[in-house]
C-alpha cells in the first residue's frame, strides 16, 4: 500500500512537471474509482462519464495548485463532489421545467455488465436495498457513508473531501451507521453475499 | 464494564466500528478480550465491507475513455504576454505622468509671464498717465525733486551784483 502510494506521489509529482505519461497513469489509477463515487451519487452511467471527463480535466488543469501530492485521492474526491453538486443543482433548475430527465436518468440507472442471471437478480435488489438506505440517510449522513464505505476513505480523508472536523464526520458516520442497522432488506442481502 | 457478562451496548459497537479509539479504556479492554462483543463488531464491518464490494462489483464500468488536453507548466518565458502587457501599461501611465507634469509646467510659465506682462502694461499706463497728463506749474513745488524756486534763489544770493545794478 505505501508503495503504491509512493508511486501515485511520484506521478503527481512528474505530472506537475508537465510529463504527459504520468498524467495518463494518474487518470488510469483513479478512472473507475472516480465514475463509480459520481455513479452512485447520480445513478446515471451517462452523466457519470460526462462529469468523469469535467472532473479530470479540471484535475489536469489544477494539478500544479495541489499542495501535498500524496493527498490527490481525497483533492480528487473533493473535485468530484464539487462537480456533482454543480450538476445536481442544474439538474433541479431543468427539472422544474422538464420531470423526463429524472425519467430518464432512471432508466439508466441499471448497469448492464452481468450475465449471470443470478447476479442480475441480486443487483437489482442490491439497487433497490441500496437505494433505499442512502434515501433514508440526510444528506451529510449519505455523503459521509458513501466516502467511508463505498469510495473507502478512511475518517481523516472523507474529513479532508468534506471540509469538515473528524469528530463531525465520526457524529454522520455512527447515525449513518445506526440508521444502516435498521435496514433488515439489506441486511439479509449482505448476509447473502456476492455469487 | 468490570464484569465480563457486560456486553457492549448497540451504541458503543456502532461507535468501535467508527472509531474504536474513541472508546472509554475499560470499553476497549472489554472489546479485546470478549469474543461475543469483538463477533458483533466484526459482524458489522464484514457487512459493510460487502456492501462496498458489491457496490463496486454492481457499478457500471466507464465506457468512454476520459481526453485530456495537456496543459504544460507555466514557465517565466510564457508569460511573455503578461510581461509585454504589463511594460506597456507602465510606459503608458509614464507618458500620461510627463504629459501631465509637462503640461503643469506650461501652465506656470504662462501664468507668470502674464502676470508679468499685465504688470508691464499697468506700469507703461502709469507713465503714459504721467506724461500725458503732468502736474500744472502752480504745483511743482509739492513734488520733493522739484529744485526751480531754490535754484534762482541761491543765484540771487551768489551774485547780488544784479541788485546793485539794479539800485545804479
Amino acid at each position: 500500500m505505501a508503495d503504491t502510494d509512493h508511486h501515485v506521489t511520484e506521478l503527481v509529482e512528474k505530472a506537475r512537471a508537465g510529463n504527459r505519461a504520468s498524467l495518463g497513469q494518474l487518470v488510469d489509477r483513479f478512472h473507475k474509482d472516480v465514475f463509480r463515487m459520481v455513479y452512485y451519487r447520480i445513478y446515471s452511467p451517462m452523466d457519470a462519464e460526462d462529469l468523469t471527463q469535467e472532473i479530470f480535466m479540471q484535475m489536469s488543469k489544477s494539478l500544479s495548485s495541489l499542495k501535498d501530492a500524496g493527498s490527490i485521492r481525497p483533492w480528487l474526491f473533493r473535485i468530484a463532489l464539487n462537480r456533482v453538486r454543480d450538476f445536481r443543482r442544474k439538474k433541479s433548475i431543468l427539472s422544474f421545467f422538464d420531470t423526463t430527465i429524472e425519467l430518464e436518468a432512471a432508466a439508466q440507472a441499471a448497469p448492464e455488465n452481468h450475465n449471470n442471471p443470478a447476479n442480475a437478480m441480486m443487483l437489482k435488489e442490491f439497487q433497490l436495498q441500496f437505494r433505499q438506505l442512502t434515501d433514508s440517510l440526510s444528506q451529510r449522513e449519505r455523503e459521509v457513508f458513501l466516502l467511508r464505505f463505498v469510495d473507502h476513505l478512511g475518517i481523516r480523508e472523507t474529513a479532508d473531501v468534506l471540509k469538515r472536523g473528524e469528530s463531525t464526520v465520526k457524529t454522520h458516520l455512527y447515525r449513518a451507521l445506526k440508521k444502516f442497522r435498521q435496514n433488515p432488506g439489506l441486511h439479509d442481502l449482505l448476509k447473502g453475499g456476492l455469487l | 464494564m468490570n464484569s465480563k457478562n457486560l456486553h457492549l451496548n448497540e451504541d458503543q459497537v456502532i461507535r468501535s466500528v467508527v472509531d474504536e479509539n474513541d472508546l472509554p479504556a475499560t470499553v476497549r479492554n472489554h472489546l479485546s478480550t470478549c469474543l461475543v462483543c469483538l463477533g458483533e463488531k466484526k459482524q458489522i464491518e464484514q457487512e459493510l465491507s460487502t456492501l462496498g464490494r458489491m457496490a463496486r462489483e454492481f457499478a457500471p464500468l466507464p465506457r468512454r475513455e476520459v481526453r485530456l488536453p495537456f496543459y504544460k507548466p507555466r514557465s517565466l518565458w510564457s508569460r511573455r504576454p503578461v510581461f509585454a502587457v504589463g511594460f506597456a501599461a507602465v510606459l503608458l501611465i509614464a507618458g500620461i505622468w510627463r504629459y501631465a507634469l509637462v503640461t503643469t509646467s506650461q501652465e506656470k510659465m504662462m501664468s507668470q509671464i502674464m502676470w508679468e506682462t499685465k504688470k508691464d502694461e499697468q506700469l507703461m499706463a502709469e507713465i503714459y498717465a504721467l506724461e500725458e497728463y503732468a502736474p500744472v506749474d502752480v504745483y511743482p513745488d509739492i513734488f520733493a525733486e522739484s529744485d526751480v524756486g531754490y535754484f534762482d534763489d541761491f543765484l540771487r544770493f551768489v551774485s547780488p551784483l544784479e541788485v546793485n545794478q539794479n539800485s545804479v
